[in-house]
């Protein structure tokens, strides 16, 4: 367990920045508790000072996850976003996608999201930007990258692809050995 | 009337909360940490481990409580919390020392001489204004004589003489030369012997080969070549500071995120038009050539015909 280096520091604001803007500050600025960003066997984890501080006693080999898991930087450097990651990134995100209850499922088993399954966008929303995805009752379902701006998909036939998926809450059954 | 049982009852009571040892514990309540200096029973220790290990820390934890519920205590929420005194025994460091700083040439000279350091104020008196001025920075007193409004000129200056650049030169310089000098005293305080510029170079060239080493003839007692190590901040700082740098991380990138945007309006004023999109419907998937050398009839670029013809 260490704290990032300036380049990993980038690499997960710039992917945290993408969906939730500015609102990043409030992660690292909290007026509860100190909370900070560690790297243990190439998973990112933001962990309370106090845990981090008690987990500083456990051996590498033996950690295996401490406070939320936010993502992992893969063998090129590059940073990606783990479905744990979801509870923080739907309390500030930006943009939203709202699906209608038929389109659910097929984004829960890992699709994108059609314009035909579209309840509610946020407005302007533009192209490739990081939205978090939530059913008609607002419970966040996951996140993903928008294929088209708000503008832009009201042209769009049914079968058009609007969000691409990146991850959704089904990966916490489909992927339980290796999430964690 | 026979109380001997009652006093053997209270003796038995007395008894567990007692500990009587040759040698008393030494007990440090600001750590709750308790030593016993006896040596150790050895009949008891071969008998049975266990119960004596057993014994052993039942006492000095019976000790250690006696002694808290001795201090003086606070009322709170929970019950009575004991107030525990600063800590007596010294834990050994974590770390290992800091090393001292290397000295400056400065420091080094006032050292041999015997100067003993003075520490300026960051603010000076200036008696014609009446009032504390900065020494630098902002309205410094060492910018006084460029920023003043009326300048001597030396009588034999040239004809182009600026007393105010020239003043203001003179500044920069002294600060050019303490930089340098400073720059200096860090490349002395590196320990950059002729060793290590060897083994420098050594490492080098033994590297500078088409196979980058990895097929060269190894000399008898040839060391493995090392990497240079990754160094990482320390886990157990504290995390304020990796806050601030990480805000300070944020606020750069968002200002060089304004930069990019603000440059890329700078090139296209209007981007609500495609511009590469209307010259080939315009030309009909000509491209721009097609279109300049329509406009002017038989454009300049119409002269030149196909492939060979010159």
């Amino acid at each position: 367990m260490r704290p990032l280096t300036e380049e990993e520091s980038k690499a997960v604001f710039t992917k945290l920045a993408s969906y939730i803007g500015k609102n990043l500050v409030h992660l690292i600025d909290r007026p509860d508790e100190p909370y900070c960003f560690r790297l243990q066997k190439d998973r990112v984890f933001y962990v309370s000072e106090a845990s981090m501080r008690l987990g500083i006693s456990v051996a590498r080999p033996n950690l295996v996850s401490l406070g939320t898991c936010f993502g992992k930087f893969s063998k090129s450097g590059k940073f990606k976003l783990h479905i744990t990651v979801l509870d923080y990134l739907a309390q500030y995100a930006k943009y939203k996608v709202w699906i209608k209850p038929n389109g659910e499922m097929p984004f829960l088993y890992g699709n994108h999201v059609l314009k035909a399954h579209l309840g509610r966008i946020t407005e302007d929303t533009p192209e490739h930007q990081g939205v978090v995805v939530f059913s008609m009752s607002d419970i966040p379902l996951g996140f993903g990258v928008t294929a088209r701006s708000t503008v832009d998909t009201r042209k769009l036939d049914p079968t058009a692809i609007i969000v691409f998926h990146q991850a959704d809450v089904g990966e916490y059954l489909r992927d339980e050995e290796t999430l964690f | 009337m026979d109380v001997s049982s009652i006093l053997d009852a209270q003796k038995a009571r007395e008894q567990n909360v007692q500990v009587d040892k040759e040698t008393p514990f030494e007990i440090d309540c600001g750590h709750l940490m308790v030593t016993d200096l006896n040596p150790i029973d050895e009949e008891s220790y071969t008998e049975n481990l266990e119960e004596h290990l057993q014994n052993l820390a039942r006492d000095g934890t019976q000790a250690l409580i006696g002694a808290l519920f001795g201090l003086p205590t606070t009322k709170s929420d929970y019950g009575p919390l004991a107030q525990l005194p600063s800590r007596a025994y010294q834990l050994p460091r974590a770390k290992p020392l800091p090393k001292p700083k290397p000295q400056t040439k400065w420091e080094k000279f006032a050292a041999a001489k015997g100067i003993s350091h003075r520490k300026k104020d960051k603010r000076v008196w200036d008696e014609e204004k009446q009032e504390w001025v900065n020494r630098w920075g902002k309205d410094g007193k060492n910018k006084q004589v460029e920023e003043q409004w009326l300048t001597e000129v030396p009588r034999n200056a040239d004809a182009d003489y600026n007393p105010q650049l020239a003043a203001r030169q003179e500044r920069k310089e002294r600060t050019a030369k303490n930089e340098k000098q400073r720059v200096a005293n860090i490349a002395r305080g590196e320990s950059s012997s002729r060793k290590t510029e060897l083994e420098k170079t050594l490492a080098t060239t033994r590297v500078s080969t088409a196979s980058m080493g990895k097929f060269d003839k190894k000399l008898e007692g040839e060391k493995k070549l090392r990497g240079i190590k990754r160094k990482f901040d320390p886990t157990e700082a504290p995390v304020g500071n990796e806050q601030k740098t990480a805000l300070k991380l944020i606020s750069s990138m968002d200002s060089d995120a304004r930069k990019m945007r603000k440059t890329h309006r700078g090139d296209e004023p209007d981007n609500t038009l495609n511009a590469r999109k209307a010259i080939r419907f315009a030309s009909k998937g000509q491209g721009a050539a097609a279109l300049a050398g329509a406009r002017g009839g038989k454009g300049a670029r119409g002269g030149r015909g196909g492939k060979g013809r010159r």
